[in-house]
């Protein structure tokens, strides 16, 4: 009994010893347990597919996971905490740019980004631009939300519209849709969605925010004067003022609600209507972006998996996300949660199963000479570009010339805003 | 012969623990700053080294997750350059100094009310309260659904009285609508807190004073101009002075309202610091937005509390 006491006295403290000499537990005793701060997802039922999934993570590794969720725009400021604080979350959902914004605080992926496109072909390009930092993966792409048109099939028939092929054809749709009680919802505010429209308005007018050098401000081009000429008339004959006070939600419940007849959005306004079973559900349908003169332009969102650089289960949390996206029955049944809202961001994926399960989706597959990107394009991601886009310089100015600033004074106005961020 | 025996004196009993601890403690210079203590901790770890960081940051080009340098003023000068920060510096004044006036005048007159023998009265001072205790991110999402331009109740109410044509304002959309709507809601938001504390003032004044002067034959303005509004002014000076304070660093009701828009017209310091420093990462920046006005703040309250001081002796 003495001697038994002793050993198991002399084991122990030497154990003691040992970890606290290392500062290493033994693996026995080690807490197989990850934590991820992921968004609200605009698809509610893909969270709750994901909370599925973590179960069964949990069931077949033995890693604990714990997921919290939080509001879009709230994101960068908990994230911005967490990195100041260094601790938190071991993985974080990332929309577009923010690896870059937190590159120093995100591990290298690159190994589980090769093994990924290894079996699901290339990431996209839109997530390549925004998830690949210099040249290391600091987070891995899971799933991009398109933008497209969106409209009211049942009034464009009523009048005998056609959906319209250029950002010019939409000016004539909306005149007859504003003198029907239905006008075009385009937000001009400071939401993302603002943004998310003026992009590719600009873009398919051959204009641009910054130069591809990421240094010189481009606004102030006849281009960017064309895009603002076209707001003004738009906002005047096609649109009700409401626009310059939306959220990023007010777009989808005004077609939602039957005020809108076309909205420039994600399909989730579609999604939402029929999971709710609003009776506008049947009469939304979808049609390929609009383009101009230069093109066909069109707004990516994908959205990626970090780990922070401060985690101490660097390794679990890497194993979540290969049982997440490495596992093509589990990636196919998280995409299809989604019901097309989010799709496939890799290249052998991209005729998925879930855009043949509603013909509302085709619009989504019709991307022939479409070009997609994201914020700030063509100038590549940076700090600097970002707060360009958190600023909402672009949807400001749009919204200062639609209401009584000159086209020359509101564009003048942008290009000194870039330009002392840019300089800054 | 004498007695051998020597007077030993036998020591005193040591005191209790219980009694040492009573006399130690009933000691003014060692209880005193024990007491302060806790709170002084309080203070440093909460408001004097976020304080102290801030300043860093403002001095510095500090952003998230990298490392920093120091850069003198060149944050506050950059930002006095910018069109959105002296638009929001202009925000600010105008939003806490209509805002206050208008909470003051008609705290004054709700106090005055409250002091009068109602029904309910208890029930009534209750209810005033309302608006101050219910979180404001959760009130004003309220007042953001009234204002929606697809749900607006107040347009609904305004256009049904035939008081607005259709579509009735745009209340958000509008930077001189919005600014209201941020204003209405701040006020009545803010109201209560002037309100009440002004009733604890009213509640002070003794009736003797009214009964006198209204056998002097004052009505009840004058009594109001030379009795209750001079014996009022150290409340009034404290009422004032924090509400300036909090409503130049409002943050929930535009954040929830507007965001700051339409066009940068509502940002308040507080918003715009959360705009550049925590959503786009320029922590420094950020950091000397939100200081910008410290100096000013400073002097308001010294000024302040030196009028209530003097109007107190």
């Amino acid at each position: 009994m003495g001697m038994n006491s002793r050993r198991r006295f002399l084991t122990r403290t030497g154990g003691l010893v040992g970890i606290l000499a290392t500062g290493i537990p033994p693996a026995l005793g080690q807490q197989r347990q990850i934590s991820y701060l992921c968004w609200n997802n605009f698809a509610p039922l893909m969270d709750k597919k994901l909370d599925e999934i973590a179960v069964r993570f949990t069931k077949d590794t033995g890693i604990k996971i714990r997921i919290d969720h939080i509001a879009a725009p709230q994101q960068a400021a908990k994230y911005a905490s967490e990195v100041q604080s260094q601790s938190g979350h071991d993985l974080v959902e990332m929309r577009m740019h923010f690896p870059w914004l937190y590159e120093a605080q995100l591990i290298d992926l690159s190994g589980i980004m090769a093994e990924l496109e290894k079996k699901h072909g290339k990431a996209l390009a839109s997530a390549t631009e925004t998830a690949k930092v210099r040249g290391v993966w600091r987070a891995v792409p899971q799933y991009h939300g398109m933008f497209v048109a969106t409209y009211r099939e049942d009034l464009f028939k009523k009048a005998g519209l056609k959906p319209p092929d250029t950002w010019e054809d939409l000016y004539i749709v909306g005149k007859e849709l504003k003198k029907m009680g239905h006008p075009v919802g385009i937000p001009i505010s400071q939401n993302y969605d603002s943004i998310s429209t003026a992009g590719p308005v600009l873009w398919s007018f051959g204009g641009m925010e910054v130069e591809k050098d990421g240094k010189t401000v481009a606004i102030n081009s006849p281009q960017t004067a064309q895009m603002i000429e076209w707001y003004k008339k738009m906002f005047r004959d096609c649109m009700e003022p409401e626009v310059l006070s939306w959220d990023d939600a007010s777009n989808n419940q005004a077609i939602q609600q039957g005020k809108a007849g076309w909205i420039h959005n994600p399909v989730s306004a579609y999604i939402v209507a029929r999971q709710m079973k609003l009776p506008t559900a049947d009469t939304i349908n979808h049609h390929k972006t609009p383009g101009g003169p230069a093109g066909r332009h069109e707004t990516d969102v994908p959205r990626h998996i970090g780990i922070w650089k401060f985690s101490k289960n660097a390794e679990p949390a890497k194993e979540f996300i290969r049982y997440l996206l490495g596992r093509r029955e589990v990636y196919d049944e998280y995409i299809k949660s989604a019901d097309a809202f989010n799709l496939p961001v890799y290249e052998n994926l991209q005729d998925h199963p879930v855009l043949k399960s509603d013909p509302k989706y085709a619009a989504l597959q019709d991307t022939k000479g479409v070009q997609y990107h994201c914020y700030g394009w063509p100038a590549p991601p940076s700090d600097k570009v970002q707060l360009i886009t958190n600023s909402f310089i672009l949807p400001n100015m749009i919204a200062k010339a639609v209401t009584g600033s000159t086209t020359k004074e509101a564009i003048a106005w942008g290009a000194l805003e870039m330009q002392k961020i840019l300089r800054g | 012969m004498a007695s051998g025996s020597a007077s030993v004196v036998a020591p005193a009993p040591r005191p209790g623990f219980a009694l040492r601890l009573r006399e130690w403690l009933n000691r003014e210079e060692l209880l005193g700053p024990l007491f302060v203590t806790p709170a002084l901790l309080l203070l440093l770890v909460l408001v004097a080294y976020p304080f102290c960081m801030a300043i860093y940051f403002s001095l510095s080009d500090a952003f998230i997750g990298r490392p920093s340098q120091l850069v003198g003023i060149r944050n506050f000068v950059n930002l006095w350059q910018s069109d959105s920060f002296r638009q929001t510096f202009q925000n600010a004044f105008v939003f806490t100094g209509i805002s206050v006036a208008v909470k003051l005048v008609l705290g004054i007159t709700l106090a005055l009310l409250l002091n009068q023998q109602l029904w309910f009265k208890r029930l009534i001072r209750g209810a005033v309260l309302l608006p101050w205790v219910i979180p404001t991110a959760l009130s004003t999402l309220g007042w953001w659904w009234m204002f929606n331009s697809l749900y607006s109740v107040v347009n609904w109410t305004g256009l049904s009285l035939g008081l607005m044509d259709p579509p009735g304002p745009n209340w958000l959309g509008q930077k001189y609508y919005a600014m209201t709507a941020v204003i209405v809601v701040n006020i009545w938001r803010g109201l209560p807190f002037f309100a009440i504390t002004i009733l604890a003032g009213l509640m002070a004044i003794p009736k003797e004073l009214y009964e006198a002067a209204e056998a002097d034959g004052a009505g009840p303005v004058r009594q109001f101009w030379y009795i209750t509004l001079p014996l009022l002014k150290p409340v009034l000076g404290i009422v004032i002075l924090f509400s300036t304070i909090f409503t130049f660093s409002e943050f929930n009701i535009v954040y929830v309202l507007t965001h700051g828009g339409p066009i940068n017209s509502t940002h308040l310091f507080a918003t715009l610091t959360r705009q550049v420093g925590l959503e786009s990462g320029r922590i420094g920046e950020g950091a000397a937005i939100s200081l910008y006005l410290f100096p000013v703040l400073v002097f308001v309250v010294w000024a302040q509390l030196r009028s209530v001081r003097r109007e107190v002796l």
